[in-house]
């Protein structure tokens, strides 16, 4: 049984997914790390341990892998992982809790992406208020993407995740006291924000290695000494894969401020809230980018559409 | 050839069909594999070619997504070389493998032959592969399209607790496969590999009873698949004959998963108690403990144990009071002696037992009368795994060290295992009565509130045993 490995990525798979035809990959970059926030946030609300918040986030990871971005609208992506990992966990939460949340953190309401310098966002709770039939189709699309999830990772749930690896390794190495705690914190801070990185770094590396990665990286942003041996080996690490994950984990800040600035740009100057399928196309026509994609090509007269609807919706919320 | 050896109870009839049917599936088989070999060449070939062109086509690209993406090949081949001649000064490491992960295949990719089992909760049927001419059982998910809850969650573990288990004694998924319209998923099947018998069938036909060391050689590999299942935190919930598959080569594989789940240590605090058929529950289910683990299903092995001695399940309630009467008529009557705490658990505080004081048999365990032809060792562990005390009850690992698998009669070779005609594999099967596990495709919350607590509720009610009267207040 291997409990504690992860199905991986295949090279082909990593190909595909920068390969001609599919969105460019900067706008994937930019939907996968605002969804996986989003995903965070709404474990936040849902009040679901970060366990199985970072499961979802790596299901979701490798959801996208397999499936195109643009087949369905991000935020239900999210909603639907989000659901169908806590249904498996001993945590579920109904479609109701779902609907609610998802209808706040998608609102003109949303503190999501707020910066933390602005004003806060008007709290106006009849903009996230649900009506009962938008609520009814939220849930009828949040089941057919559970299924429909399901099906594109052939129902494989399994997630190991290295957080509990990395303080089991940690109280194995010999650390003060003081210095294990703040390096214990430090490397957990850097698998949770790892989650979000577009580099995917769980569906590229097992959860050992991700877990001394992110020891590592910690003891050494606290000085610590650490052993002088080859030590990562002793968990099956080896050195050109430590060294990968140590400067990938380290470069998710960066990429971080990075594609805060590129989801600005995509949401036409607006700070904050999620981004949609309608602002990626946008983006793509002001560039004269096509999507070619079989999969992605949207029906010109439904996209109009589906337009038009989101600005009845928009009308309809009092924007 | 084991599959040669002649059924001990041949249906001549029945045989001849069944082999001309055998036979021409074989040489089908033989062609498909031929078949087969050749294209997995052909597309290997492809593979390669196209693994070369990607390879150089990422080396033209620059900055770090390259880098990422190059990373697996060039790890694969690492390891690849280093496993092969074990390279002189490269440390040894464990490699773990998660497989990989992509979307389901469709069912069209393989043609029924026959169902195996149509009832209202299940649907199961031995179907074959079109491109490998392999049998394998598909098992239908059952899915209520009313249920706005989406995907039943039992379902999902079924499915996630059978990927990830790798054990003999265990059927194997093989994979996962959906209806022609992925559009809308909504028919959803497992694809099991294919046993000839569940061992519930193969108990209902014998004229005879299966040889002590035969009965041994079942244990045993159930033990086995049920300690690798305690082994990894999975708790089965729903052991039975009816579970518990045979193939013609003397393999027992425990299957059904729809009432397993993962525990951790210490398990959850809170646990549904409508799991286990009836007939094999344990007792401290039936009192309403919400807290229990393994030894249930320990329980239900004991069960199991005595139905293939005597080809009749062991305990055969009407219901849950029926059930617990059945229970103390055979183990014995609970004393805070043999059982300590067994009082505060809900329903027993309303239990009112006969005094177990005065000798009468009826209090004292009968499992040694009830099976005069066991030796002591196997009353010794059958008495074990029917301890009313779950923390009384051996271990599967417990178990599988136990005297009784050492004494003569040794088990018998899986391979020296009598065939038998196998019913899955020709015909349909004729509908037994046989009581489900409970709450399929309901709430067990509402299964607890219509008929548990209707059992145990305030009235008074009285249920007549052989030896004495149990009475519910
Ligand atoms: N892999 C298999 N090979 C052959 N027969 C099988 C297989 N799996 C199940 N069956 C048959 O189908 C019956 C029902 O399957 P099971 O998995 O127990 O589903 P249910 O949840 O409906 O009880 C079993 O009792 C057995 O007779
Ligand atoms: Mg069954």
């Amino acid at each position: 049984m291997s409990h504690m490995a992860n199905p991986l990525a295949t090279p082909d798979q990593l190909f595909q997914r920068r390969s001609f035809g599919s969105l460019p990959i900067e706008f994937q970059d930019t939907v996968f790390f605002a969804t996986q926030c989003l995903t965070q946030a709404a474990g936040l609300l849902l009040q679901l341990p970060q366990s199985v918040t970072a499961q979802a986030n790596v299901l979701l990871a490798r959801y996208w892998l397999v499936e195109s971005m643009m087949s369905h609208e991000f935020g239900d992506v999210s909603a639907a992982i989000v659901y169908l990992t806590a249904k498996l966990s001993p945590h579920p939460r109904s479609p109701r809790d779902l609907a609610n949340v998802y209808a706040y953190l998608l609102s003109p309401s949303t503190s999501l992406f707020h910066p933390p310098t602005a004003p806060p966002p008007p709290n106006n709770p009849s903009i996230y208020y649900l009506s009962e039939p938008a609520y009814q189709t939220f849930h009828t699309r949040l089941l057919a993407l559970e299924a429909h999830i399901l099906y594109t990772l052939s129902f494989n749930t399994h997630v190991a995740l290295p957080h509990p690896l990395a303080i089991t390794y940690l109280q194995a190495l010999e650390f003060l006291g003081t210095q294990k705690e703040k390096i214990g914190k430090r490397a957990v801070a850097y698998l949770n924000t790892a989650l979000l990185s577009p580099q995917m770094l769980y569906l590229t590396s097992q959860p050992n290695a991700l877990a001394v990665a992110a020891v590592y990286n910690a003891a050494r942003d606290v000085g610590a000494k650490m052993p002088e041996c080859e030590w990562w080996e002793v968990f099956d690490v080896d050195r050109e894969e430590l060294g990968f994950l140590v400067v990938g984990m380290r470069s998710v800040e960066g990429w971080g401020a990075k594609i805060r600035g590129d989801l600005k740009g995509m949401m036409m100057g607006v700070g904050r809230g999620m981004v949609t399928r309608g602002h990626v196309e946008g983006e793509l026509g002001r560039r004269g980018v096509k999507v070619g994609n079989g999969a992605d090509v949207v029906d010109a007269e439904e996209e109009v559409a589906r337009r038009m609807d989101e600005k009845m919706a928009e009308m309809e919320a009092g924007v | 050839m084991a599959s040669k050896a002649k059924s001990r109870w041949a249906d001549d009839e029945a045989d001849a069909a069944l082999e001309a049917q055998l036979k021409k599936e074989k040489e089908e088989k033989k062609r498909l594999k031929a078949e087969k070999a050749r294209r997995l060449e052909a597309e290997k070939q492809a593979r390669e070619a196209a693994a070369a062109a990607a390879q150089q086509e990422g080396d033209g690209a620059n900055g770090p997504p390259a880098k990422r993406r190059k990373v697996s090949p060039e790890r694969e081949t690492a390891q690849a070389a280093g496993g092969s001649d074990g390279s002189a000064n490269a440390p040894k490491l464990l490699r773990f493998d998660g497989g990989a992960f992509g979307k389901s295949r469709s069912v069209e990719n393989y043609d029924k032959l026959n169902d195996i089992e149509e009832g209202a909760y299940g649907w199961v049927s031995r179907a074959k592969e079109a491109a490998t001419g392999k049998v394998v059982a598909l098992k239908r998910l059952k899915i209520d399209p009313k249920d706005r809850g989406g995907l039943p969650v039992t379902g999902l573990r079924e499915i996630q607790i059978l990927k990830d288990c790798d054990h003999r004694n265990v059927v194997k998924l093989r994979e996962v496969v959906v209806g022609d319209d992925t559009s809308k998923i909504e028919n959803i099947f497992l694809v099991l590999e294919f046993l000839e018998h569940d061992l519930k069938s193969i108990l209902e036909d014998m004229p005879e009873p299966f040889l002590a060391s035969e009965v041994k050689t079942l244990l045993q590999q159930l033990a086995s698949g049920v300690a690798y299942l305690h082994d990894n935190w999975i708790l089965h919930r729903d052991l039975k004959t009816s579970n518990l598959l045979l193939n013609n080569r003397g393999q027992l594989k425990i299957a059904d998963f729809g009432m397993a789940r993962y525990v951790g240590d210490p398990p959850p605090r809170q646990l549904t108690q409508l799991v286990v058929t009836l007939w094999y529950r344990a007792p401290e289910l039936l009192l309403g403990a919400a807290r229990y683990g393994a030894s249930i299903d320990m329980w239900s092995v004991g069960c199991i144990f005595g139905e293939l001695l005597t080809r009749e399940p062991l305990l055969q309630g009407r219901n849950e009071v029926d059930e617990l009467t059945k229970i103390f008529e055979l183990c014995g009557v609970p004393t805070d002696e043999s059982w300590p705490g067994f009082r505060r658990l809900p329903n027993a505080r309303t239990l009112r037992l006969p005094p177990s004081s005065g000798g009468k048999t009826a209090s004292g365990s009968v499992i040694r009368a009830k099976f005069p032809l066991l030796t002591a060792a196997g009353v010794g562990l059958l008495n074990g795994l029917l301890a009313l005390d779950p923390d009384k009850r051996p271990t599967a690992k417990e178990m599988l060290a136990h005297e009784y698998f050492r004494q003569d009669p040794k088990p018998k070779q899986e391979a020296m295992f009598p065939t038998f005609p196998s019913k899955a594999g020709q015909e349909r099967r004729r509908r037994r009565e046989t009581p489900n596990a409970p709450a399929r495709g309901q709430q067990a919350a509402d299964f607890g509130a219509v008929d548990f607590s209707g059992i145990f509720a305030g009235r008074e009610r009285e249920e007549r045993g052989g030896g004495f009267s149990l009475r519910m207040v």
